[in-house]
């Protein structure tokens, strides 16, 4: 207001006291605002530096477990005969170490990374995506309440380490055991929470007003309430990577796990684990990478939730 | 004039949002006396919440007050920077009652615990004594069998109760100030004028002086003592109810009164303030008002006007009252002198067109816990071709279910409806159900619930072109949209934005287009003005009728205010708790208002005039009056035209009353 | 309230019914060779082997096994152990062990609350601060590293360190300590983080303004209205928080070698124990789902808008 200080009355020219043009158009400009909300949720997730961070480290670390089975000429399941190479502290030749019949820990790191990765992220796609769409029936069809609530209170009111227990005990021990029986105790969690959040979209207006459209409940639900979870999805999805690791240590750990001969984080460390008090490295290193990516998909997770939150979007 | 108690002067708050600093007040300045009621008028956005609000700190975390001052009793609370120092204002010297009865009071804590904790803290009454104390001042602000009352929790209290004791708790420290924050704006139509009175008394019994926050100038005339009006964060015009009512000076507030469909002329366009109001993240150069007052002068553009003085207690912030603008004065009282000569079309017949919806002894019953519960009870009328019906009544009075109910969007539980004469209420074919859907639309009342966020507004509109197979090619398809934009007033070139990049009343009118394109020919208006501003209300209702000259709509139109129906329908309903009370042509049921419910909320509809409104009593619609035990009510026509529930006994009544 | 608590009980019955339901059936599918000792499986031809089976009754159609199952469960007969315990009683090893578990449950709970829920109002009052980063570092950590390998290094280092057992003995009170603080670390992190989250969410509530607007300091407005609301939803979670401690320190447990009913579905799985994993894979869903319904019992004498909800929303 200073820039344009008003001049005295008596000073004003008096041709300004006429008619000024009126410009209907721009009138209807004024609303406008160029906030866009994944956008804005991307700028806000990226604003901690501890997020770029582990992003990037994440990113580089994914990649090389993609990368470095492919190119390594080390086999993590060979034996050495020799006894000098058993129990060999880490060195320029064997980065981690050997473990107690000379196998490379480095190496078997790696493999068991991408074995332990690729199992939770399988556990992830199908627990939330069985969640979403059991979720999405659940909230559509209100006559599932009564059996949906029946099967929720079973799963939910036990703890779930009880029935996945009982599954991987069961089953004979394999990579889709532990997908079967993880997925099995966890999509129920993930169907009531779609659920909720899809009841509260189904009553809003946009989709009474696409009802009156009658427009087909599929596309309902792709165009008017699918966007509206796509960033839960993300959150949740994230999230399930590490308690499905943490599981698979669990499970490795009271000998339902993975056949002790193949190389997952679980396995390894409880493999270290015994060796421990003698060899720390044997477990310390894969442990510190199984930490790793566990805390950074937690951190990931929770600071997505954060950022897609629309009253967080400063 | 009565002792100045409390002066706000030149006071800038600013806030930090997104990275970005938004001015929210814009130094506004305002005077406060013993014993008076002041009214802060403005639309959302204008800032009256923010700026009341700084006078007892609270300020949401990302705001402060840049400069000003505001002192009462020598001391300026601006400097205030702790919560410690606010103590010794609020509740004690400046009290604050909220807009939402229902999340003021904590959930899980007796009413008379949260009124005892006010006492028991500011003044260290024992616990006994402060009970009491709470228990009077229950029964002071009206509520029934205090000492029961103490003990339950605000989930046993309705709304209009709540917010008795919200009020009564603000009270409880004899403040010398009340700040009531749009206090009835949640509230039913005749709960609302209860409160509206309670607050008088109280005013008078404490003589306290009362602030109040409105953007319902119905409200205000009833109130107000003195009359504030803000825009874009400043304000711009205030004076004596009387002076602002009857002869306001900033062209906004002209604007603003001739904008209510309460003073509309029927069969013409109401003034409708085109455009919303600026951005506060820009620095506004002149009066903010200027784009959207088509009679603006060039130095609106330049200059910010001062406050120029009307009368000794009316000051109007416009160029308009400068010496020098005498002339172009007079040209514009020559311009509206043609505008007032404009006439009210007669009423139009229906009754002999074609009867498009038939109602017939409709039923909704929704389950409730284990029980059921009947949201629209034995209801039977008609929906003539090309007219608009409105159907009134409070929250829960079943308007809007029956609205669903002719949509098929809920589930009738009894009777029929017919629709072109044919029965819809059963399952019907997938062809009849499109031809159906086609025909039949629904405008919702929350512009920012009935979009979808993440769809392009182009998707949003085709929609219905993309079910029903309105287009050969997708260039026809884009035509329709885009004409679809233009008809109602929006640039074709929006359609590829999001709808978060309108405002209220622009969104309001994308749900209109959505509708129109499919070229329906009954529209549910479900209270499509009522989460709108104030100036943004004018453009929609004639946008409304403008529809209906041009393509023959015909309306059910859902409203909660019988006063701003009256301009726009050709009939009125009247629901009361999910029964059809009165119906009857518009202009009939204002001048023989036969049911007692009609009455009481003829009587409550606040109007815009404080001549009217100032000497009005407050009429409580008891239904107990109702001897229904031996002579039971039905649905009887008791003239031509004029429904009404009622038995034979009342019947008889009503009749000698119209002669 | 009594119909509330009466649609509680009926739910958490028809819980329990379906829990042992799916158990049964699901334990239909377990290796057979858990119903012998090794001898018996090493030992036995394959005739005997049907003839054994079917004397236990596992040959018989589901439903008679079943009713069976639960007949002599309604006279307080659990079966007995074959492999872990050859031919003992469930009965009586449950009797022996339940107290071990139930004395470091109760030691531990009372340890998770007094510094979780304090833990979560610093938190929450500090929000951005010191206090809060600290804290919810701790919540990363506890909640993102797989909880045996946090158990590990307690178990090790805190021994090393301070001298302390490693292996609990009833006898010695000393060494309950790492046992209890690898029991209370997980729901430290959770009670903390929980009251967190809804302190911060009732501070934003219209009502907590309304207080302040009343001119109610602010520490008094934390205590008798914050916290007091705070705390309702982690109420409901207390009574099952504790039950499940006695199922599911199943790690901790086998971990410190305590006697108790944790550890002992771990070991009946190991030694194929199958009327053993039945058994405890009942006992423990039914004492879970018993917390739930104490839960909702909790909540509804802190809540008194309860009184009213009675749908499962």
């Amino acid at each position: 207001m200073d820039t344009n200080k008003t001049p005295e009355l008596d000073q004003l020219p008096q041709d300004l006291f006429t008619q000024a043009e009126f410009h209907e158009e721009q009138l209807e400009d004024t609303g406008f605002s160029n906030y866009s909300y994944w956008r804005s949720t991307i700028r806000t997730f990226f604003k901690s530096h501890t997020v770029k961070i582990i992003v990037a480290l994440v990113a580089l670390m994914a990649a090389y477990t993609i990368i470095y089975p492919m190119v390594t000429d080390l086999d993590p399941y060979t034996v050495s005969l020799s006894a000098r190479d058993w129990n060999q502290p880490p060195s320029a030749e064997h980065l981690f170490g050997t473990d107690g019949v000379g196998r490379d820990i480095w190496a078997r790191v790696w493999f068991g990374t991408r074995t332990s990765l690729l199992l939770s992220i399988a556990v992830a796609v199908f627990q939330v995506g069985l969640g979403v769409i059991i979720g999405a029936l659940w909230g559509f069809y209100r006559k599932l309440d009564t059996v949906m609530f029946a099967i929720y209170n079973t799963l939910t009111n036990v703890p779930s380490t009880i029935y996945l227990v009982l599954i991987a005990y069961i089953m004979k021990p394999s990579i889709f055991t532990i997908i079967i029986a993880l997925v099995a105790t966890g999509w129920i969690s993930e169907a009531r929470w779609f659920r909720s959040r899809i009841l509260a979209l189904r009553e809003v207006d946009y989709n009474i007003a696409s009802i009156c459209l009658k427009t087909p409940t599929r596309r309902i639900i792709t165009k008017n309430v699918i966007p509206h979870l796509v960033s839960l999805i993300i959150m949740d999805a994230a999230l399930t990577i590490p308690s499905s690791i943490g599981s698979e240590v669990f499970l490795s750990y009271i000998g339902v796990g993975l056949p002790a001969d193949i190389c997952t984080l679980g396995n390894l460390v409880n493999q270290g684990r015994s060796a421990f008090l003698v060899y720390p490295f044997q477990m310390i290193c894969p442990t510190l990478i199984l930490c790793f990516i566990t805390v950074s998909f937690y951190i990931i997770g929770n600071k997505f939730a954060d950022a897609s939150d629309p009253k967080n979007h400063l | 004039m009565r002792e100045k108690i409390f002066e706000a002067k030149d006071v800038v708050i600013k806030f930090n949002l997104r990275g970005k600093t938004l001015t929210a007040i814009r130094g506004a300045s305002i005077d406060l006396y013993q014993g008076e009621t002041l009214a802060i008028v403005g639309e959302s956005g204008s800032g009256k919440s923010v700026f009341t609000k700084s006078f007892i700190g609270m300020l949401d975390k990302n705001g402060w007050v840049e400069s000003g001052s505001m002192v009462m009793d020598g001391v300026d609370f601006s400097q205030y920077s702790t919560e410690k120092e606010w103590l010794q204002v609020r509740g004690k010297k400046i009290a604050m009652v909220f807009q939402d009865p229902m999340t003021s009071l904590n959930p899980v804590k007796t009413v008379g615990e949260q009124i005892r904790e006010v006492i028991t803290w500011h003044f260290g009454t024992d616990k006994e004594k402060a009970k009491q104390e709470a228990i009077e001042l229950l029964r002071q602000v009206g509520i029934p069998d205090p000492e029961l009352r103490y003990k339950q929790y605000p989930h046993q209290f309705s709304g209009g109760m709540r917010q008795r004791v919200v009020i009564a708790t603000a009270i409880a420290c004899r403040p010398r100030i009340l700040i009531c924050d749009e206090p009835t704006t949640a509230l039913d139509v005749t709960v609302q004028a209860q409160i509206l009175a309670l607050i008088k008394r109280l005013q008078k019994e404490l003589d306290m002086s009362v602030i109040y926050i409105t953007h319902d100038l119905g409200v205000v005339a009833n109130v107000a003592d003195r009359v504030a009006v803000m825009y874009a964060g400043q304000i711009v015009e205030h004076g004596l109810a009387n002076e602002i009512f009857k002869d306001a000076r900033h062209p906004y507030t002209k604007a603003l009164l001739q904008s209510l469909p309460q003073l509309g002329v029927r069969g013409h366009d109401l003034r409708s303030i085109k455009g919303s109001p600026p951005n506060l993240y820009k620095e506004i150069v002149g009066d903010a008002f200027a784009p959207r007052n088509p009679d603006a002068m060039k130095i609106d553009y330049l200059y910010e006007p001062p406050f120029f003085k009307v009368t000794d207690t009316h000051y109007a912030k416009t160029w308009l009252l400068c010496d020098k603008a005498a002339e172009y004065n007079r040209e514009l009282e020559l311009k509206n002198a043609v505008r007032s000569k404009e006439q009210p079309a007669p009423p139009i017949d229906f009754s002999n067109a074609e009867k498009l919806v038939q109602v017939k002894d409709l039923t909704v019953k929704f389950k409730l816990g284990r029980g059921e519960f009947k949201a629209v009870k034995n209801v039977t009328f008609d929906i003539h071709r090309g007219e608009t019906l409105s159907l009134v009544g409070e929250s829960g009075s079943g308007k809007t279910t029956i609205g669903k109910a002719i949509l098929k969007i809920c589930h009738s539980s009894g009777g029929e409806i017919l629709y072109k004469g044919k029965p819809i209420t059963g399952k019907l074919s997938n062809h009849e159900m499109t031809a159906f859907r086609k025909s039949a639309q629904m405008i919702f009342q929350d512009p920012m619930a009935s979009l979808n966020e993440r769809a392009k507004v182009e998707y949003i509109i085709s929609e219905g072109l993309y079910n029903f197979h309105l287009f050969k090619h997708d260039s026809e398809r884009k035509n329709k949209v885009a004409e679809a934009m233009r008809s109602v007033g929006l640039l074709p070139e929006y359609v590829t934005r999001f709808p978060h990049e309108f405002s209220g009343g622009q969104r309001q009118r994308i749900g209109i287009a959505r509708a129109l394109v499919v070229e329906p020919e009954f529209i549910v208006a479900d209270e499509p003005i009522s989460a709108l501003d104030v100036s943004i209300r004018a453009q929609v209702i004639n946008l409304l009728n403008q529809l209906k000259r041009e393509k023959g709509f015909t309306y059910l139109f859902i409203a909660h205010d019988l006063s701003v129906v009256r301009f726009i329908s050709d009939r009125i309903a009247v629901m009361y708790k999910g029964q059809m009370v009165e119906l009857a042509e518009s202009e009939e049921l204002f001048a023989h208002p036969l049911h007692p419910y009609t009455n009481a909320l003829l009587q409550a509809a606040p109007q815009p005039d404080p001549d009217v409104e100032r000497d009005k009593q407050v009429v409580v619609y008891d239904p107990s009056i109702h001897d229904y035990s031996t002579d039971q009510p039905f649905w009887a026509e008791v003239l031509p035209g004029h429904f009404i529930w009622a038995n034979n006994a009342e019947l008889e009544r009503y009749r000698e009353q119209i002669q | 309230m009594g119909r509330y608590l009466l649609s509680k009980l009926g739910q958490a019955i028809v819980t329990i019914i379906l829990v042992m339901l799916v158990v049964f059936t699901l334990l239909r599918f377990m290796p057979t060779a858990g119903y012998f000792t090794k001898e018996q499986w090493k030992d036995m031809t394959d005739t005997e082997k049907t003839a054994y089976l079917r004397n236990m009754g596992v040959l018989e159609p589901m439903p008679v096994q079943l009713k069976n199952f639960v007949v002599n469960l309604f006279h307080g007969d659990l079966g007995r152990s074959i492999t872990l315990y050859p031919n003992s009683p469930i009965n009586g090893i449950l009797a022996e062990k339940i107290p071990y578990s139930l004395l470091l449950n109760i030691i531990s709970w009372f340890i998770s609350a007094a510094i979780g829920l304090p833990l979560g109002v610093a938190m929450a009052r500090s929000k951005g601060g010191l206090p809060d980063k600290l804290g919810t570092v701790y919540v990363v950590i506890i909640r993102a590293v797989p909880s045996i390998i946090i158990h590990f290094f307690i178990q090790v280092f805190f021994s090393k360190w301070f001298g302390l057992p490693m292996l609990f003995y009833m006898e010695d009170p000393i060494s309950w300590i790492l046992p209890t603080i690898s029991m209370s670390i997980g729901s430290i992190a959770g009670y903390g983080v929980w009251l967190r989250r809804y302190i911060v969410d009732e501070e934003n509530k219209e009502y907590i303004k309304f207080a302040r607007v009343k001119g109610l300091p602010q520490k008094y407005i934390m205590w008798r209205h914050v916290f007091r609301n705070a705390i309702v939803p982690i109420a409901i979670n207390i009574p099952s928080d504790f039950l499940m401690m006695l199922s599911g320190s199943l790690v901790i447990e086998s971990m410190y070698s305590i006697p108790g009913t944790g550890g002992l579905l771990i070991k009946s799985i190991k030694a194929m124990d199958n009327p053993m994993v039945q058994v405890l894979v009942l006992v423990y869903g039914a004492l879970s789902v018993f917390g739930v319904f104490l839960g909702d019992i909790l909540v509804s004498f802190v809540d008194p808008r309860i009184k009213l909800v009675d749908s499962n929303d």
